[in-house]
């Protein structure tokens, strides 16, 4: 699941940013995390992050391979939790509640704070029973008809249901590309998740089911709370309100989108989202 | 960042290129519109025609020089998509050339009074108030292209400021042309034609002023048209 490769460049070389430049804080804010540090073994992955991820709004992590944005993203919903070598440290917040609480049971977690992978992946089961699957898990459902209705709000949601109506039961790999991203979409939205989390979701699909994910993805803030890693800047600038530059596991800025892509204040953000070297 | 681009540090080479061009066509349209200017102005005070049908047909050369450069600023959004200072660049560079057209056409207008008030045995040359806010005028369209070639701001900033002096001077002309078309209903014709040519000059001071504006807004990033000199000082300290 993680390419362990790459995390040997996050900490070749300690570059000197002091504090966090911009505004990481949200004024009504649906996750808060705070001095977040991640280790593989003794290699330190992400350096002392805070940010506010704001209540249905869609927040963009953008930065180089390696910086350790899509390790943040996976802290997020504890996906980090499958990683033997993975250790996680700080305060990590959704609606005030600690989200690593010793308590507190990460599948649960995952229902309130879904996925979405960069490859399209559905089960290998019918559409239906893509979407059906988690609802049925969570027991969202008490009987045949409520589980229809779920399946058929959340294809509609995820804006696919008048494409496939007619072949629930085909299976999901057989659709799309764009399609298959849709279907997963759809299989998050389904147990009723409060954050969605994205990574990279439209890197595997052309402009044309680009357009319709990313169209999706500003209705669905209306919703949900969005955080989204892409290496796409004008994705980022497309669809998110606020961003965040990710550098060598360190957050260098964060600010709104607006300004981030036309006034960026540090320089590292400067030279990312221009192609500069540095 | 200040008095630096750093255009040529982008990973793309051609985008290097292709931004450095874009910015070298614009100092040289700059360089034509300010030739044009002077030469408009030198064809009007000195009631030289030949120089003046110069400046009326060289319109067309800064013309041409909009259209080409708007061409590659076309190419460049659509290739590259530029951000932060490249997209301001390009924006700035986009927004600079219209004024410098506008110049032009203000140069192009003194070329044409100049030959109009000849024909009619007439010159403008009594006017030492018209020479003055020439004189000016071109000098600070010239410090405004060496501002914008050195992404200067404090220099720009100052011309600002200076833009309340040319529309002050332009008034002086002005009322002494009311007072000279009112002692001799003869000169009313080309008194107009002198007024006009000062409005003309008093344009040009605008256009530069707005060159300035776009200067700040490519360096800083901050956009500080319509506002008040006062409040550009005040968005510039923070």
């Amino acid at each position: 699941m993680i390419d362990l490769s790459s995390s040997e460049s996050l900490v070749s070389d300690e570059i000197k940013i002091k504090e966090t430049v911009g505004d990481i804080f949200a004024d009504d804010a649906k996750m808060s995390m705070r001095n977040v540090n991640v280790f593989y073994d003794e290699k330190q992955a992400i350096k002392n992050v805070s940010l506010d991820l704001a209540r249905n709004q869609v927040t963009a992590l953008i930065g180089p391979s390696g910086c350790g944005k899509s390790t943040f993203l996976r802290c997020l919903n504890r996906m980090n939790d499958t990683i033997p070598i993975c250790r996680v440290e700080g305060e990590l917040k959704l609606e005030g509640d600690n989200i690593y609480a010793k308590n507190l049971d990460p599948v649960l977690l995952r229902a309130r704070v879904g996925m979405v992978f960069q490859k399209p992946n559905p089960f290998p089961k019918s559409i239906y029973d893509n979407v059906a699957y988690g609802p049925k898990i969570h027991g969202l459902a008490t009987n045949k008809a409520e589980l229809d209705e779920i399946v058929v709000s959340s294809l509609q949601k995820a804006g696919l249901f008048n494409e496939v109506k007619d072949r629930l039961e085909a299976p999901g790999t057989g659709l799309s590309g764009g399609q298959q991203q849709r279907l997963c979409i759809a299989r998050t939205i389904a147990v009723s998740p409060e954050v969605i989390l994205m990574d990279e979701p439209a890197s595997a699909l052309d402009p044309i089911a680009t357009a319709v994910i990313e169209e999706l993805i500003d209705e669905l803030k209306e919703k949900y709370t969005i955080a989204i890693v892409t290496h796409s800047m004008q994705q980022a600038a497309r669809v998110s309100q606020t961003t965040a530059y990710f550098h060598m596991g360190q957050l260098v800025e964060m600010g709104k989108t607006d300004q981030i892509f036309t006034n960026p204040t540090h320089e590292l953000t400067e030279n990312y989202i221009t192609g500069r070297f540095g | 960042m200040e008095n630096d681009l750093n255009l040529n540090h982008h990973i793309s080479k051609r985008f290097n290129e292709e931004l450095e061009e874009a910015r070298s066509q614009v100092l040289k349209m700059g360089g034509l519109v300010e030739q044009q200017v002077r030469e408009g102005l030198k064809a009007l005070l000195d009631a030289d025609t030949e120089l003046a049908k110069k400046v009326v047909q060289d319109d067309v050369r800064v013309n041409a020089m909009e259209v080409n450069i708007d061409e590659t600023c076309t190419q460049i959004l659509a290739r590259r998509q530029p951000a932060a200072s490249d997209l301001r660049l390009m924006i700035s560079i986009i927004k600079t050339i219209t004024d410098l057209e506008r110049i032009g056409d203000e140069a192009a207008k003194l070329g044409k009074n100049a030959l109009k008030l000849t024909d009619d045995g007439k010159s403008a040359r009594q006017l030492v108030e018209l020479r003055h806010l020439g004189d000016h005028v071109s000098e600070t369209l010239n410090r405004a292209l060496t501002a914008y070639a050195r992404l200067d701001v404090s220099t720009a900033i100052e011309i600002i400021e200076n833009d309340q002096v040319i529309d002050e001077e332009f008034d002086n002309i002005s009322r002494l042309l009311i007072t000279k078309m009112m002692e001799d209903p003869r000169e009313i014709k080309n008194a107009l034609r002198i007024s006009w040519c000062a409005r003309a000059l008093e344009r040009i001071g605008d256009h530069t002023k707005n060159i300035c504006e776009y200067i700040v807004y490519l360096v800083k990033g901050k956009d500080v048209r319509h506002t008040s000199f006062e409040e550009i000082k005040r968005q510039l300290e923070d």
